[in-house]
């Protein structure tokens, strides 16, 4: 990539037509990002809106960064956390699918293996919607997006120590949240309860 | 990176249900939209048609692939469309009023093999181009492998056929009654 993403817009501050190679450039790894966490039809339109947040912010957009990807995932971590409801329902259909597939696809010497492996899918799937906001934005960021903690601090708007902390407060509590069936409903219940 | 996370990562829902990657029009349409609201509106950005039928070609490398074919056949990519995954890309290119997507070759992207791999082209994509001799001398310094000369052919057209980079065949051609127009006027 020859000219930084910092470099396109400040250029789109005269040329507003010039944001659309930060588009071309960045448009699919934030529908794909959208799309795993908001049904896919509704991922269409929050892409949208993401982009068209970032236009109207693109002023505050340091022109000395190469890569406008971090500050883009922060706009739509922000969208999806307003989505909520649709996130929810995302994650109780991811559950569903993890436990039929687990089910229908695997041959009979395979079977137990695969529903214990379609039972632990589910508790992580469960557990990921019991996490506090915080620690699932942060915990998700890292392990599905694959940022960096200096990304995730960029992206989030918080300091890189408080991106560790949310990292292994939210780490430990998904150990607990999925050890097995007896310490998931417990601790499941807890984590609601504690509302943190 | 430590394991525990590793329950998390297999979770992502593209994992825990492989699927093609969703529909690049999506992409495109969404462009034009942020393109009309910016006020950047351009012909170029404006909403195109969904091409009833196009094939998919693969390649072991669909980056060097992509950087070819635009390079050597003159075929422009949808960039807007263009779908990067650690497991390979996928990429939309036009030329005049067709398209042709390519992705990575393997079992895993739908069992389609390079020719590189399968020994043999199995299939040829044909191209009307505008400006045949200027298109084959193009290819030719870029380094494509002609396996039919450019030459005037009994049924109307000026044709050549070409490998690209894994031995996919390509066959370009322009109607010799274009030629003539182009020469008349």
């Amino acid at each position: 990539m020859d000219v930084s993403d910092g470099a396109v817009i400040a250029d789109s501050l005269e040329r507003p037509a010039a944001f659309g190679a930060i588009f071309d450039r960045h448009g699919s790894s934030l529908f794909r990002f959208l799309a795993r966490r908001v049904h896919p039809s509704e991922a269409e339109d929050l892409l949208g809106d993401v982009f068209r947040i970032a236009f109207e912010r693109r002023s505050a957009f340091e022109r000395d960064r190469d890569s406008a990807r971090p500050w883009l995932y922060g706009i739509a971590a922000n969208v999806v956390a307003k989505h909520y409801r649709s996130e929810a329902r995302r994650l109780r259909a991811m559950a569903r699918v993890s436990a039929e597939r687990a089910v229908d696809d695997d041959p009979a010497e395979r079977a137990v293996a695969a529903a214990d492996a379609g039972a632990r899918w589910t508790r992580v799937v469960d557990a990921i919607g019991a996490l506090p906001a915080a620690e699932r934005q942060v915990l998700l960021l890292f392990a599905w997006e694959e940022l960096s903690y200096d990304e995730i601090a960029l992206a989030l708007g918080i300091p890189v120590g408080t991106v560790r902390s949310r990292l292994s407060r939210g780490r430990a509590r998904l150990g607990a949240l999925t050890a097995g069936p007896g310490a998931t409903t417990h601790s499941a219940a807890h984590s609601v309860r504690s509302g943190r | 990176m430590t394991d525990d996370l590793e329950p998390l990562r297999q979770s992502r829902p593209d994992r825990l249900l492989p699927d093609d990657p969703p529909d690049p029009e999506i992409l495109v349409l969404q462009k034009a939209r942020l393109m009309t609201a910016i006020g950047g509106a351009t012909a170029a950005a404006e909403h195109r048609r969904n091409f009833s039928l196009y094939p998919r070609l693969a390649y072991r490398d669909e980056v060097a692939a992509l950087d070819f074919l635009t390079r050597a056949f003159g075929l422009v990519e949808q960039r807007e469309a263009r779908m990067e995954h650690p497991d390979g890309m996928l990429a939309w290119l036009e030329i005049a009023d067709g398209v042709v997507m390519i992705g990575r070759a393997g079992s895993e992207h739908h069992g389609l093999l390079s020719p590189l791999d399968a020994g043999a082209p199995t299939a040829m994509v044909n191209v009307y181009v505008h400006d045949i001799d200027a298109h084959y001398h193009r290819a030719e310094s870029a380094g494509a492998q002609i396996v039919m000369p450019l030459e005037d052919m009994f049924w109307g057209d000026r044709r050549y056929e070409a490998l690209d980079l894994e031995g996919h065949r390509w066959h370009f051609a322009e109607r010799l009654s274009e030629i003539r127009a182009r020469s008349e006027s």
